[in-house]
């Protein structure tokens, strides 16, 4: 259930080794034992320069590739999961487990507590699971506020102390390493009763507890016969329960109005500490019908002292909040667009922004447009060959909207203008980005009545909710376009 | 020199260990390596230094432990020296007390001295145990405020240490147990558990092992032993043995062997109230610890009778309801070890939906999302039906199920990889159904995937991934899928179509052929060669045609593929294209091209530019007419010797000097003597001849030492084969001498490969018998008075001798019959006999024997040539030698 060892990488493309160590950690004492369970089949762990060398090009992350190269090229050499074997000195290092975040490679190598030949797989090997836990935490830990350089610098350089708290001999204790950052300072609070490790310490002062609820909701749209058009919502709610108290017991029911869309695939936080089987099954695998589970959705838990996702869903909400087409023809040299967007009568219409954005991928840029929009503004960005259109905070009366227009392109230069390998020919798509405050598509809502807490004191409850768009598409209605398994079953 | 290093300064500590870091093998190379260790344990005490640069130093010591003390009594003195800098720490809180305990651990365990011989061993785990008790001895160890921290670290190390050397805690199982289930001000539980649930899987396997009972371990309640001594019994016992924290399932299951134990009744009510407290407080573990404790205790009660799984249903709902990796990685393994006792067929497809869900949850990160995709081909089900160890769809898993994991162009390659994978799998089962031939069919659907692939290949400019993810998807879909043709012809048809418009990807093409099977290889062969060879032999993409050519031309359309040479060999002008295309011409070559592949190298090479071109165009045509159709396939095979590289020349040299020069080689034939005829004008020798493989053109060529014979005519075998006999080789001698010889052999040969070889083989003896013939057959009167006139002719020039040749218990009559009956001329059995024989070239030797005596038979010989007496004299002790 241990790890060998972990590093961070920072992808550096362009430089000479195309990155660098940023925290490595090796843990001898598991090296010991990974000697004796693998037995001829041990593959000692490099030090940072080949292993980083290695990762990088298993990666394919170095910039060389020009050529074919048939150790990273060959069509035989899948993978399937974010595992690699990485050749070091002539032999193969494996499993390493690594995955590249925000331009850092996070990789660990977990160890197998047997031979290495034949290959366990790798759901039999328990510290496989462990690792990624490991690297999610740090992940985390990383990006958890602002994303400022100095900041990062800062985080890395308490890996080691936090590291050592957390994982002191390979086996990890806590994949939280903000808990473990706090269990420092709260190393001197005396402890009556059982404490739960996942807490380091108790909170003092007033109680309160804030829950908000998040939904986002991504669309795939093709205006075709044959192709039908999908839109998923996705939320995630997130609760700071300040409450006095070693195991104060917290219960959040979620509910929706009578017209609201049930809720399914519910993934809750560990500290839930039990959960109705009707949200355990509620799934979209199934087909839907009338006698979906419609809540209210109760969760009881003990929370932890930082701010923590209760859980996640998904819904499929009978419509997608705005209905849209996209048309664009090649016409001689120009491009000839039409887009029309319906705002569903349903949908709050209150955005805090609403913008299309409509990219021209392997063209040249933009040299001269001629449109017209029946609300809003464009934006045109030449060089970037993108239009934006700045719907605004309201769609007018009508709830419906229209941009025709030709676009004409320059001669195209490769450094310049964007790449894209799914834009090709008359495939195009633009892209919707919104956020509308006060509001889920769902009708899911967190009453402040309903919440129960059993601790001393009676906290103040707030709640929020938005509604922002992740991945909507309208694609091309004039071209293929990419569709999923979903579009086809019609 | 080290004088100076013990006072280093706060920057000079981070540089060295900065130094050290960047790469430890080099700098344990240099010579300030040497000190490091020391200087480091030394600097520990230092007044100087501050806690943090301290802790900098314990953590490198943590990390590199085998680097700095690395041998056993360094490793030992190390530890000593940390426990003694831990002793001499002022009774304040200090941030040191943690990293200076793990690091007195790390030692033991890399240096292998933990045992009872060790006296750091000895000091360390009464002092970790009372640590982890909470006890009197942690008061008096530090300030309160250390306690606790203290407390837990103690409970590590010992986790630690019972890992590496298992049992080691198996006599403090009692007491764990008692500590966890303390009231009042308690100790923190996670550690404590951790520690337990691992004590207790170590020594239930190595009681099991040993056939022991528990012994009652897990009800005494020793005090920790401070004072008495430790209790090495059962780590001795599980020396042998490290026991994985987490075995892997099924295959491991009989090694464990649990069943071996059987615990009392009150054993067994102990034992379930150890697992149940364990398992009631888990919620009080992170999540990671909680999967933890779940792999050990599964694996603690796997097995074992008496203790049915239930236990662990309560918490089954709790973990399923979560999107933990870890936790539902463990719930899958507790279905691995249970299977149907702990999870019956509705939980089994209760489980299976929530992976299936949890592989695609939109609020899942990818690597998760890939992990759990895994999972479900690998799922452990609880009747599985395909072969073990094989990623397969679980039966439970309906297509309907699976909608949501099929790939789509969007998805990330990994995902788009893994997700195929699960779409051949349901396109295999969907044909295995019915042919439903409609548009959202799982096969039409991984088509219009395929082509969608192909199409982001074929940008020109486009990055190298997306071409090689459309070549892993074909890769995956032909190993998956062999031998449905719905599925394979039209990515035949596209990969062609893919060619077509970016010939630059030749190389990937030439890959893909030559890792699939002939299902996919062959017709994709054929479109490709049809693809190259209809166009006009020019253009940019010349040498990728030839590059693709060269992997797919063979002795099918001949005529296409000449003519498309004949063309581009007018645009082959510079030297890597003149060598591409020759690389065509050796593939035809070896293909067995015959007539107009003579005509396109003769014209070649008149016509190529470069000399080396045309030097090599000629030595392909020699090759066409004048080697075999096999040899000649042998002379251009790949050379095992040489790497690729883009000369042919080079590839070649290597080639032809295996195959066209004669190899010296071990042999693979044996030559015996056969017995000798005794007929005839001249001595004929029969050889047998055996071979160990086959042996074509056989050549063999004898020489005499000396000239004591003419020069030997070579023995020529057209064939050999191992196992079928051969009839002997008669090899006629004509010596010059009559004595004996060595026949000194060497063979030439072709082997079944094509190449020739030579050996030189064992030495053959010719005997002094081989040489005898008899003289012609006299009628039955006039022999005696023949035999009588040769004798009377032998003297006086030549010499007669007496001897007596001892017997063996056969008898004269024997040993006549045996090794002389073709030469004698007048016989009296038992008593007498007349033996003459002719000794080539023109030497006779006369016998006569008398009946045997005592001592043996009296012979009498008279010879010609006194030369051949020694001879006879052999001759006639090895005959008593051989009856």
């Amino acid at each position: 259930m241990a790890q060998r060892a972990v590093w961070l990488i920072s992808h550096e493309p362009g430089t000479p080794l195309g990155g660098t160590v940023r925290f490595s950690r090796r843990y001898p004492t598991v090296e010991k034992r990974a000697k004796v369970f693998n037995g001829t089949s041990y593959v000692p762990i490099p030090e940072d320069g080949p292993f980083l060398k290695s990762l990088l090009f298993e990666l394919r992350l170095l910039d060389e590739d020009r050529d074919f190269t048939e150790s990273r090229d060959s069509c035989s050499r899948i993978n399937k999961t974010s595992v690699y074997g990485l050749k070091v000195g002539g032999e193969e290092l494996w499993p390493v487990v690594a995955f590249l975040k925000n331009g850092i490679v996070y990789a660990c190598v977990p160890l197998v507590e047997q031979t290495l030949s034949p290959r366990p797989a790798l759901i039999s090997i328990s510290a496989v699971s462990q690792g990624f836990e490991l690297l999610f935490g740090i992940q985390d830990f990383l990006y958890s506020s602002q994303r400022i350089d100095t900041e990062l610098n800062t985080k890395l350089s308490q890996l080691p102390d936090l590291l050592l708290q957390a994982c002191p001999f390979g086996t990890l204790l806590d994949a939280n390493l903000q808990n473990s950052l706090d269990s420092i300072s709260f190393a001197s609070v005396t402890h009556p009763q059982k404490q739960p490790a996942w807490k380091a310490g108790t909170y003092k002062g007033k109680p309160q507890v804030s829950i908000s609820i998040t939904e986002k909701v991504k669309s795939m749209q093709y205006d075709k016969q044959d192709i039908a058009d999908t839109w998923q919502v996705v939320g995630t709610v997130t609760c700071k329960c300040d409450l006095e108290g070693i195991m104060p017991n917290v219960t959040i029911s979620l509910s929706l109005p009578t017209n609201g869309s049930p809720l399914q695939d519910i993934l809750v936080h560990p500290c839930v500490t039990s959960l109705d089987s009707a949200i355990l099954t509620s799934s979209s695998l199934d087909a839907m019908d009338d006698s979906a589970f419609s809540g209210p959705y109760k969760f009881p838990f003990t929370p932890p002292l930082e701010s923590f996702n209760l859980c996640y869903y998904t819904s499929q909400v009978p419509v997608p909040p705005i209905l849209g087409f996209y048309q664009m023809k090649e016409e001689e040299v120009q491009l000839k667009i039409t887009v029309n967007l319906k705002l569903h009568e349903s949908v709050k219409n209150n955005f805090e922004f609403c913008e299309a954005h409509i990219p021209f991928y392997n063209r040249g840029p933009i040299t001269h447009v001629e449109y017209k929009v029946s609300f809003g503004q464009l934006e045109v960005f030449r060089e970037k060959s993108l239009l934006i259109w700045i719907i605004g905070q309201k769609f007018p009366k009508s709830m419906e909207i229209s941009l025709s227009g030709t676009v004409t392109f320059g001669a195209k230069s490769h450094e310049k203008q964007p790449f894209d390998h799914i834009c090709i020919g008359g495939t195009a798509y633009l892209k919707l980005h919104f956020r509308i405050l006060d509001y889920t598509l769902t009708g899911c809502y967190a009453d402040q009545h309903s919440v129960q807490v059993f601790a001393s004191g009676k906290p103040k409850i707030s709640t929020h909710r938005k509604l922002i768009s992740s991945d909507y598409y309208i694609w091309n209605s004039k071209a293929p376009a990419p569709v999923t398994y979903g579009s086809l079953l019609l | 020199m080290s004088l100076t290093m013990g006072l280093l300064s706060r920057e000079a500590w981070a540089q060295r260990l900065g130094a050290f870091r960047a790469s430890p093998s080099a700098y344990m190379a240099a010579p300030e390596g040497e000190d490091l260790g020391r200087d480091l344990l030394s600097d520990l005490r230092s007044e100087k230094l501050s806690e943090q640069t301290k802790v900098s130093m314990l953590a490198l010591s943590l990390e590199y432990p085998a680097q700095l003390w690395p041998d056993a009594p360094a490793a030992e003195a190390a530890a000593t020296s940390l426990l003694d800098t831990l002793a001499l720490l002022p009774p304040r809180p200090s941030a040191l007390r943690r990293p200076l305990l793990l690091a007195a651990t790390t030692a033991l365990v890399t240096g292998g001295v933990l045992g009872p011989t060790s006296g750091a061993s000895l000091r360390l785990l009464p002092l970790l145990l009372g640590l982890a008790s909470g006890g009197d001895l942690g008061r008096r160890f530090g300030p309160s405020s250390d306690q606790r921290p203290l407390q837990a670290t103690a409970c590590e190390c010992l986790r630690e240490l019972e890992s590496c050397k298992p049992g080691l805690l198996g006599g403090c199982l009692g007491l764990l147990r008692g500590l966890l289930g303390q009231e009042g001000p308690v100790a923190p539980v996670q550690p404590l558990s951790l520690l337990l649930a691992l004590a207790l899987r170590n020594t239930l396997v190595i009681q099991a092992r040993a056939r022991a009972s528990l012994q009652g371990l897990l009800t005494v309640r020793a005090p920790p032993p401070g004072g008495g001594p430790w209790n090495w019994t059962l780590a001795q016992e599980g020396e042998a043995h490290l026991q994985p924290q987490a075995p892997s399932w099924p295959a491991a299951e009989e090694e464990c062997g649990l069943s071996a134990l059987e615990p009392s009744p009150e054993e067994a009510r102990e034992l379930r109230a150890a697992v149940a407290q364990l398992l009631d407080t888990s919620y009080l573990l992170t999540p990671v610890a909680q999967a933890q404790l779940l792999w050990l205790l599964g694996w603690a009660l796997r097995g074992l009778r008496g203790q049915p799984p239930v236990l662990f249903k309560p918490q089954l709902v709790r973990l399923l309801g979560t999107a933990q990796l870890a936790l539902l990685h463990a719930v899958l393994a507790l279905k691995a070890a249970f299977g149907e006792a702990l999870f019956t067929a509705q939980d089994e497809a209760l489980l299976l939906r929530r992976l299936t869900l949890a592989a695609q949850h939109p609020a899942l990160p990818l690597p998760a999302h890939l992990f759990y995709l895994h999972c479900l081909l690998s799922f452990p089900e609880n009747c599985p039906l395909g072969p073990a160890g094989e990623e397969a769809a679980p039966l439970l898993l309906e297509p309907q199920l699976c909608r949501g994991l099929l790939p789509n162009l969007l998805h990330d390659p990994m995902a788009l990889l893994a997700r195929l994978h699960l779409l051949c799998l349901l396109c295999a089962e969907d044909e295995q159904k019915e042919e439903k031939g409609q548009a959202q069919s799982p096969c039409h659907y991984l088509q219009e995937l395929l082509a969608g692939l192909q199409q982001r290949a074929a940008l020109t400019g486009g990055p190298r991934a997306l071409a090689t993810l459309c070549f892993q998807a074909s890769y995956l879909v032909a190993l998956c899928l062999a031998g449905h043709h719905t599925v394979l012809a039209p990515l035949t048809h596209g990969l062609a179509q893919l060619y077509r418009a970016r010939p630059a990807l030749a190389p990937h093409f030439v890959d893909l052929l030559d890792r699939v099977a002939p299902e996919l290889g062959e017709p994709l062969r054929v479109v490709l060669r049809q693809e190259v060879v209809s166009r006009p032999g020019g253009g940019e993409a010349l040498r990728w045609h030839l590059q693709m050519l060269a992997k797919v031309a063979d002795r099918d359309a001949q005529s296409a593929t000449l003519g498309f040479l004949q063309a581009a060999a007018a645009h082959c002008t510079d030297w890597g294209l003149q060598q591409a295309l020759l690389r065509v011409c050796r593939a035809l070559l070896r293909a067995g091209v015959g007539g107009g592949l003579a005509d396109l190298l003769q014209a070649l090479a008149r016509q190529l530019e470069d000399p080396d071109g045309r030097d090599h165009a000629r030595l392909y045509y020699v090759l066409l007419s004048h080697l075999s159709g096999p040899k000649l396939g042998v002379a251009l095979g790949p050379s095992l010797a040489a790497p690729a590289l883009t000369s042919s020349l080079v590839a070649e040299n290597q080639g032809f000097a295996t195959a066209l020069m004669v190899q010296e080689a071990p042999a693979p034939i044996r030559l015996s003597v056969g017995r000798q005829r005794a007929e005839g004008p001249v001595p004929v020798l029969q050889l047998q001849v055996e071979v160990l493989e086959p042996v074509y053109s056989l050549e063999l060529r004898f020489r005499v030492e000396g000239q004591l014979y003419a020069p030997l005519g070579a023995v020529h075998v057209p064939c050999l084969c191992p196992g079928r006999p051969a009839r002997p080789l008669l090899l006629p001698l004509q010596p010059r001498r009559p004595a004996p010889a060595q026949l000194d052999i060497r063979a030439l040969y072709t082997k079944s490969t094509g190449l020739t070889c030579y050996t030189h083989l064992p030495p053959l003896p010719v005997k002094f018998a081989d040489l005898f013939l008899p003289f012609p057959k006299l009628p039955e009167g006039a022999r005696l008075g023949f035999f009588e006139e040769l004798w009377d002719s032998c003297l006086p020039k030549g010499t007669e001798s007496r001897l007596c040749c001892p017997l063996g218990p056969q008898g004269l009559e024997a040993l006549v019959s045996r090794h002389l009956e073709p030469f004698v001329v007048v016989a009296r059995p038992p008593t007498s006999y007349h033996i003459a024989i002719r000794l080539p070239p023109d030497s006779k030797l006369l016998l006569r024997l008398e009946a045997a005596q005592a001592d043996g038979v009296p012979v009498v010989l008279r010879a010609d040539d006194w030369a051949v007496l020694p001879h006879v004299g052999d001759y006639l002790r090895g005959l008593s030698a051989a009856v």
